[in-house]
Parts: C-alpha cells; sequence; structure tokens
C-alpha cells in the first residue's frame, strides 16, 4: 500500500463512524430452512462422487436389472412367504454394507413402512390383515432395494448402465446433464440463500420480494447457462447424436448374483402353482 | 477484532481447513493467498459466520462465535452488520428490481428512516461511481458494474470489516485500478479488510500484510506483503507461481 494520502473528502460521514446498530428481532425460519434443504440436496449428489461401491462389487447394468425383476416379482406376487423370503435377502445384503450406509437406507425404508402402515391400519382393524401386512412388507422390500440399488451405484455409472437396456445416448446425456445442473444450480441459490441472510441484517418485512427475486435471478442464471452450453456444443461439432461407449465383464460374484434371482423367479413360480 | 485458534473444518470428508490460527487487528489490511481449493473461501466463509468451526475458535471483537449463537438471529444479524462479505460471483448478491432497491435493502432493514436510506444510497452511489444506474435492473449490468453495485449493497451497511472473495476476477485492467483505489480509501478511513486474492501484481497495493496458504490447508506464512512477494521460493512451493514467475 504504497498510496499517498488519498483525499476523504468523497468518503461519506456515515461510513467514517462505528455503527451503533442493535438488530430488531426477526423470523428467519424459511431462509435457514430454505438453506438447510439445498445444502442437504448438494451433499446428496457430491457425495456420489466418493460413493464405493460394496466390497460385493456387482456389475453395475446387471444391477440394475436384477433390481428390477426383484421388484416386478415382489409387486405380482401373492404369497407372503416369496415377500418375507426377499426381505431376508436384502436385509443379509444390507448387514454387510457399512454402517452409514446401513443407517440412511433403513430410515428410509423404515419410514416409508412405518408410513405404509399407518395407512393400512384402518383396513388391518377392518379384518383384512392379510392384505395389510402383504402390502406393508411389499413396501419395505421395494423400497430397501431401490435404496441398496442408489446408495451403492455412482449415478454417474446408474445412466451409463442403461445403455444396456437400449435406452438412446441423447436420453442418457440428458440425464447426466439435468444431474450435473441440478448440482449447479443447487450450488447458486445457496450462495444466494446466503447472500441473502447475511445482507438480512434487521426486520425485512417483504421477505416474499427478496425470494422472488432470488427465484427470478435463478431463472434467468438458468436459461443463461443453457444457452451457454447449447453454443459450447454447437462449437464441439454437437449434431444431435450422441454416443457412449460401455464395456463391462463379468466376474464370479456376479454369476451369482444372476444364480441367486434365477432362484426367486423360480420360487416365486413354485410358490405362485402353490397357492393356485 | 478477529482471533482464530486452532480452527479445523471439513466437508465431509475433505479438509478445508487444517489448524489455522490467525488474529486480525482494527484497520488492518490483509490478503489471504494460495491455490485453488487451498482453503481461502471456507476461511471467509468462517469469519463471516455462515459456517462455524468444527474443532478450535473463532472470536469477533472479543465474543466466541459459535453454532448456537449463529442460531440466535439477533447476534448473527448485528455479526452480519459488522462485517460485509462481497462474494466472488456479484450475480449471486443482487436480487432486487432495480440499483437503488439493491443498495436499499440493508440500510432498510436497519430501521434508518427513508430519508436517511436515500442519502445512504445516493453516497454509495457517487463512491462507486455508479450514479447513473440508480434505475438500472442489476441483472443486465456487465461483470465490472455488477461488482461495484455488489461492493455499495455492503457498504450501505457501514459494516466495520469489509471481506472480499477474489474481488479483482473477471475485471478489466481499468476496473481492476479503480477497484485498489477504492479499498485504499476505505482502509484509511478505517475499514479493516481481508481479501482473498490471486492477483500478484495488485496484492501489495491493497493489502500491507499477507497470509499465505498451502494445499494442505494451512497456513505456511503471516508477514509483510512485500516480504512475502519477494519470496518466490515459498510462493512456488505452495503452487501459486511455476518457474516461468519472476
Amino acid at each position: 500500500m504504497d498510496h499517498t494520502e488519498s483525499e476523504m473528502t468523497d468518503v461519506p460521514e456515515w461510513l467514517l463512524i462505528n455503527e451503533n446498530y442493535i438488530p430488531l428481532t426477526d423470523k428467519d425460519t424459511f431462509v435457514n430452512k430454505s438453506i438447510l434443504s439445498i445444502f442437504r440436496v448438494i451433499s446428496r449428489i457430491k457425495m456420489q462422487d466418493s460413493i464405493q461401491q460394496t466390497h460385493l462389487k456387482i456389475n453395475v447394468p446387471l444391477n440394475v436389472l436384477c433390481t428390477a425383476i426383484l421388484l416386478i416379482l415382489v409387486s405380482l406376487t401373492k404369497s407372503l412367504i416369496f415377500v418375507m423370503i426377499i426381505n431376508v435377502y436384502l436385509l443379509s445384503i444390507l448387514c454387510v454394507t457399512d454402517t452409514d450406509r446401513l443407517i440412511r437406507i433403513l430410515k428410509l425404508s423404515v419410514g416409508v413402512t412405518l408410513f405404509t402402515a399407518i395407512i393400512m391400519l384402518p383396513a388391518f382393524i377392518q379384518g383384512n390383515s392379510y392384505s395389510s401386512i402383504m402390502i406393508t412388507t411389499k413396501v419395505f422390500a421395494s423400497i430397501t432395494a431401490v435404496g441398496l440399488l442408489s446408495h451403492t451405484t455412482k449415478w454417474s455409472l446408474l445412466t451409463k448402465a442403461l445403455k444396456r437396456f437400449y435406452v438412446p445416448d441423447i436420453f442418457i446425456l440428458i440425464l447426466d446433464i439435468t444431474i450435473k445442473y441440478i448440482y449447479r444450480l443447487g450450488e447458486l441459490s445457496l450462495s444466494m440463500f446466503y447472500a441473502l441472510k447475511l445482507r438480512s441484517v434487521g426486520k425485512n418485512n417483504k421477505k416474499y420480494t427478496s425470494m422472488a427475486g432470488v427465484a427470478g435471478t435463478m431463472f434467468l442464471q438458468s436459461m443463461e447457462m443453457a444457452e451457454e452450453m447449447y453454443h459450447a456444443m454447437e462449437c464441439r461439432g454437437f449434431s444431435g447424436e450422441y454416443h457412449r461407449m460401455e464395456k463391462s465383464k463379468f466376474k464370479w460374484i456376479d454369476y451369482f448374483h444372476i444364480a441367486i434371482h434365477i432362484g426367486f423367479v423360480v420360487l416365486y413360480l413354485y410358490l405362485g402353482r402353490v397357492l393356485s | 477484532m478477529i482471533e482464530i485458534k486452532n480452527v479445523f473444518y471439513s466437508y465431509l470428508d475433505i479438509i478445508a481447513l487444517n489448524n489455522i490460527n490467525l488474529e486480525i487487528k482494527p484497520g488492518e489490511a490483509v490478503a489471504l493467498m494460495g491455490a485453488n481449493g487451498c482453503g481461502k473461501s471456507t476461511l471467509l466463509k468462517l469469519m463471516n459466520g455462515i459456517i462455524s468451526p468444527e474443532r478450535g475458535s473463532y472470536r469477533f471483537d472479543g465474543e466466541e462465535i459459535t453454532h448456537k449463537k449463529l442460531q440466535d438471529s439477533k447476534f448473527s444479524k448485528q455479526l452480519h452488520q459488522r462485517i460485509g462479505f462481497v462474494f466472488q460471483n456479484s450475480d449471486t448478491q443482487l436480487f432486487c428490481s432495480s440499483v437503488f432497491e439493491e443498495i436499499a435493502f440493508g440500510p432498510r432493514q436497519m430501521g434508518l428512516d427513508e430519508l436517511e436510506v436515500t442519502k445512504r444510497v445516493k453516497d454509495c452511489l457517487k463512491l462507486l461511481n455508479i450514479e447513473n444506474f440508480e434505475n438500472r435492473i442489476p441483472y443486465h449490468l456487465s461483470g465490472g458494474e455488477k461488482r461495484k453495485v455488489a461492493i455499495a449493497c455492503v457498504m450501505s451497511l457501514n459494516p466495520d470489516v469489509l471481506v472480499l472473495d477474489e474481488p479483482m476476477n473477471g475485471l478489466d485492467p481499468k476496473t481492476q485500478r479503480w477497484l485498489v483505489e477504492f479499498l485504499v480509501k476505505l482502509n484509511k478511513a478505517g475499514k479493516t479488510l481481508i481479501i482473498s486474492t490471486h492477483n500478484l501484481e495488485l496484492v501489495h497495493e491493497i493489502s500491507t500484510r499477507a497470509i499465505l496458504f498451502n494445499e494442505e490447508h494451512t497456513i505456511v506464512a503471516d508477514m509483510l506483503t512485500k516480504e512475502l512477494l519477494k519470496d518466490i521460493d515459498l510462493l512456488k512451493k505452495v503452487n501459486l507461481v511455476d518457474k516461468y514467475y519472476h
């Protein structure tokens, strides 16, 4: 700072004195809750980066296919024994995952199952106990199966796996871009909420006007981002065609996984025949 | 004024601040320097009460800033009035319908009467040389103009400390020069400045003291800016410059 003494005449007087400011009480719940929820979404996406597959490391397209088969079997079956067997299988898989993941998956599946149980309670009291238990256990199995898949596989690998099921490449590209922009816009909105919080130093009677401003800026920014990306893609020679290469090898664990699921299909058919 | 002792902070498993110790006195002009991702922005967020330390303590004017205290709306509002934060991306800071409304946002919340609010806005517009923008829509301004409006928004609160995150980024040389002169003027007016920057050409003009981070998110040097700029080996060691820098 080698500057000579600059003129202070243009610095307003109020800026030279210390502000003796005591803020009035105001509610910031909405901004604080928004910050927290956006932060959670961003952390969830960021955590995808560090997701490690469980030590079972099942081939991702195979895992997606098996989960889909499992969901179909669970929803079609009329046998409570079959659903219970699936639940036991899923819980035993959960046992070999790490504690954090186990808690996160169980939190979701137990929460949704409890909610279903409460909804089914009147039917249970009316005497439809079998159907109520059936639906509740089916919900537990479905949520746990999907939770296991999403918590043990990176989203990028999941979208990549869609290629194996002949999902058009352009659709996979759109999915990837969507995930990326949810993250980018999430970061942007988080910064805007931080700024709003930092600048809200007193009583704000027009909170919703500020929120509308934040939403408007977000909309304009997303439009700008979309335009920028469109131009960038054009510059990179994008002509509407997008090809994605996907090669994967099967290991012994994958064959074991296939065998288990074939077993489930056989069991489903057998129990279906026994029941009829 | 600002006292940071043995502070640690991490994002999930990624360490952002590793045993930070720092003291800043009123009226100082301090530059935070270091390679990208070394923890400068996190430290600025911590100073502004956006985040609180996982371990260690942060004191502002002798009072410890904790997560619990920041939950108290009155306390955090007072802290935010005393420490103004200019974000790296000015777009995130502007959300009102006109530049006038943008600058008046803070003073109005402080309960100042409309005459005083108008005086503050006019003074800020004059101080930042953006008198003609009063009725413009902030979103339609250029990068440099937005930065000026963002600074004006913070200045209208009359904070004791002004924290700027990479203020020179994306500005043309003329606006950079203007900003240097402006920050010097503010510092001479008694404001404490904390600036994170990569700009090695201008850093000695906007700060007297420099704090250097290494890539392990620790402070490796705290010295006069001029002295630090001479220590090229150290700057190379923290990956701030390469072999072509001299």
